[in-house]
């Protein structure tokens, strides 16, 4: 741990992007708090969501934070738990990093859950075990324990045996209730789009694309495009592995595609086609979030490290389209049970837009992983400790 | 102990929405957009002028099934969704956090929120206002003027809704998703 105080903690070299970052993050931050404050005074009237369309675009930020919480844990595992030796420095950066991110998400979603307290009196009191929500969230509480302890083990207290066995567990638990969350939307026999075995799996793969984006962006921030060799050397590596990560992708998004589209199966095909045939999926999802970074890997050799860095941004972007899909997209189909013409209108896709305050809760979460990590930076040496690994 | 369900003769509709009324009345259902327990669809008539086919144009009482292996049930993180003694489908409104996975699992769309309690609401075939006071009808039943419900224990032979499934041919709603509802459409 450094040493600080107020002083020092608000601190910083005003250079042009690090006052564009901090303008950034109080803006975000500022954003949240105003959109609590209205949804504190309005409560869910506050947001766009309908009795056709129940979960919106918090739902999307929670997942985009615990997916980024999550890929940050599996990546950092690389050399903390794994061992391989070039990965090792990235581990308590990694690590705050998850912790950040899972916190962001705990906050955003605690104001989707209209009761929050009640859901922890009453998961503990009457658990609802045939239900991946109860699984996902009770698992994910064991997750942030266990990085909390191999964070603390790891830059508070150093221990590398016990940092590397909560690591283990952090591993092992993230990956449980990851691909748990996956199924929250993989169990819905209701959705035909989303049910099956796709999520479960897909969110594991996309959770490790989205911690490789992270750790890029961290570190051309930490050193500002100046690497040093052995930073270099790291992120070459992990390029690698990113580029590969991504053509899985790719591969896997095809043939998800081209299953749901096969055959023209009743609700399944219409919505699908309707999903990729919009902007969210083809520009933000396809093309910022996967093309792009793995053309930039691909045509460098995985060597230009800091077009990667960039491509990063383009594909955080991505990665946060792709969450927005996943909520919209299962939910774009309307139930006509029966209803073939409810009240005299002829039911079509279902539409949903966020309101100002879920756009401002939402992002605003961001604001508060920016406001986080900056502090963590001042109060921890989030820097590999020299002589640390043996 | 019971185990209800519910036949509708649904050919008979004529879609004067009474029981939608009447189920607001009785249950205190909120005059709101997304408020309502139960519906009447319509499928609208066939063909194009001259040709149009008068009777593919039906009505579609429905609300929810029912199930006996309910997907919403299944999702809920605190059981607050929970199988009445009668086999009905309930909402415990003090276990209720409000996650909303229920409305997105429910392959009827039949639930939504209660903006009074901000649980989640659905139909309770009366059995809080209608049932607890000693009637054996539902309040959709006993104001539609084509009798098209029929409320009644499947269990029990010699109840009206047993007999009628004896002898007639129905047929019931996604059936195919393993959910076992409740609710038969007489055809």
């Amino acid at each position: 741990m450094n040493t600080f105080s107020l002083k020092k903690l608000f601190f910083f070299e005003k250079t042009p992007l690090n006052l564009l970052m901090a303008v950034l993050t109080v803006g975000l931050l500022a954003a949240f708090f105003a959109g609590v404050a209205n949804y504190i005074l309005h409560g869910h009237h506050a947001y766009n969501v309908t009795r056709q369309h129940p979960w919106g675009l918090l739902i999307s930020m929670y997942v985009f934070f615990v997916v980024s919480s999550t890929g940050l844990c599996i990546i950092s595992s690389i050399g903390h738990v794994f061992g391989i030796k070039e990965f090792q420095q990235i581990g308590k950066r990694a690590i705050a990093g998850a912790i950040i991110t899972i916190s962001s998400g705990f906050a955003v979603i605690a104001f989707e859950i209209g009761h929050p307290v009640t859901m922890m009196i009453y998961n503990v009191l009457t658990p609802g075990l045939t239900s991946a929500i109860w699984w996902m969230g009770t698992l994910y509480g064991l997750y942030l324990t266990f990085i909390c302890l191999e964070f603390f083990f790891l830059a508070v207290k150093e221990h590398h045996t016990l940092s590397k066995i909560f690591g283990i567990c952090g591993l092992l638990v993230g990956l449980a209730a990851h691909s748990n969350l996956g199924a929250v939307f993989g169990f819905l026999v209701s959705r035909p789009s989303a049910n099956g075995v796709f999520y479960p799996v897909y969110f594991i793969l996309s959770a490790m694309i989205t911690g490789c984006y992270l750790i890029f962006l961290m570190y051309g921030f930490r050193y500002k495009m100046n690497f040093p060799d052995k930073v270099q050397v790291m992120l070459v590596k992990l390029s690698k592995i990113l580029g590969m990560l991504l053509a899985v992708l790719i591969f896997f998004e095809i043939w998800k595609i081209l299953t749901a589209l096969y055959g023209d199966m009743p609700e399944r095909a219409a919505t699908i086609l309707h999903a990729v045939q919009h902007p969210n999926f083809w520009l933000g999802e396809l093309t910022l979030g996967m093309l792009i970074p793995f053309t930039v890997i691909l045509l460098s050799n995985a060597q230009a490290i800091k077009a990667t860095v960039y491509a990063s941004i383009l594909g955080m972007v991505g990665i946060f389209f792709m969450r927005y899909g996943l909520v919209h997209d299962t939910l774009l189909y309307p139930m006509t049970t029966l209803k073939r013409a409810e009240y005299e209108l002829a039911p079509t896709f279902v539409e949903y837009f966020p309101s100002i305050t879920e756009f401002a809760i939402g992002l605003g979460g961001i604001g508060l992983s920016l406001f986080l990590y900056y502090i963590a930076d001042k109060v921890f040496n989030l820097d590999e400790t020299e002589g640390a690994h043996h | 102990m019971a185990r209800y369900g519910m036949a509708l003769n649904y050919k008979s509709c004529i879609n004067c929405r009474a029981c939608e009324s009447a189920c607001k009345e009785e249950n205190g259902v909120l005059l709101l957009k997304d408020h309502y327990r139960i519906w009447v669809g319509v499928k609208e008539a066939e063909g194009e002028f001259p040709n149009i086919s008068i009777a593919s144009q039906t009505y579609h009482p429905s609300q929810c099934q029912h199930c006996s292996n309910a997907p919403c049930q299944m999702v809920c993180p605190t059981n607050a969704t929970y199988y009445g003694t009668d086999g009905m489908v309930m909402v415990d409104p003090v276990k209720c956090i409000l996650c909303t996975y229920c409305i997105n699992a429910c392959p009827y769309d039949a639930r939504y929120v209660d903006q009074r309690t901000m649980t989640v609401d659905k139909c309770t075939f009366c059995s809080d206002t209608r049932l607890a006071a000693g009637e054996t009808t539902t309040a959709c039943q006993a104001t539609c003027p084509t009798k098209v419900r029929v409320f009644g224990d499947l269990d029990d032979p010699k109840s009206e809704i047993s007999q009628l499934l004896a002898n007639k041919e129905y047929r019931q709603v996604k059936e195919h998703l393993g959910t076992k509802p409740k609710l038969f459409y007489i055809v």
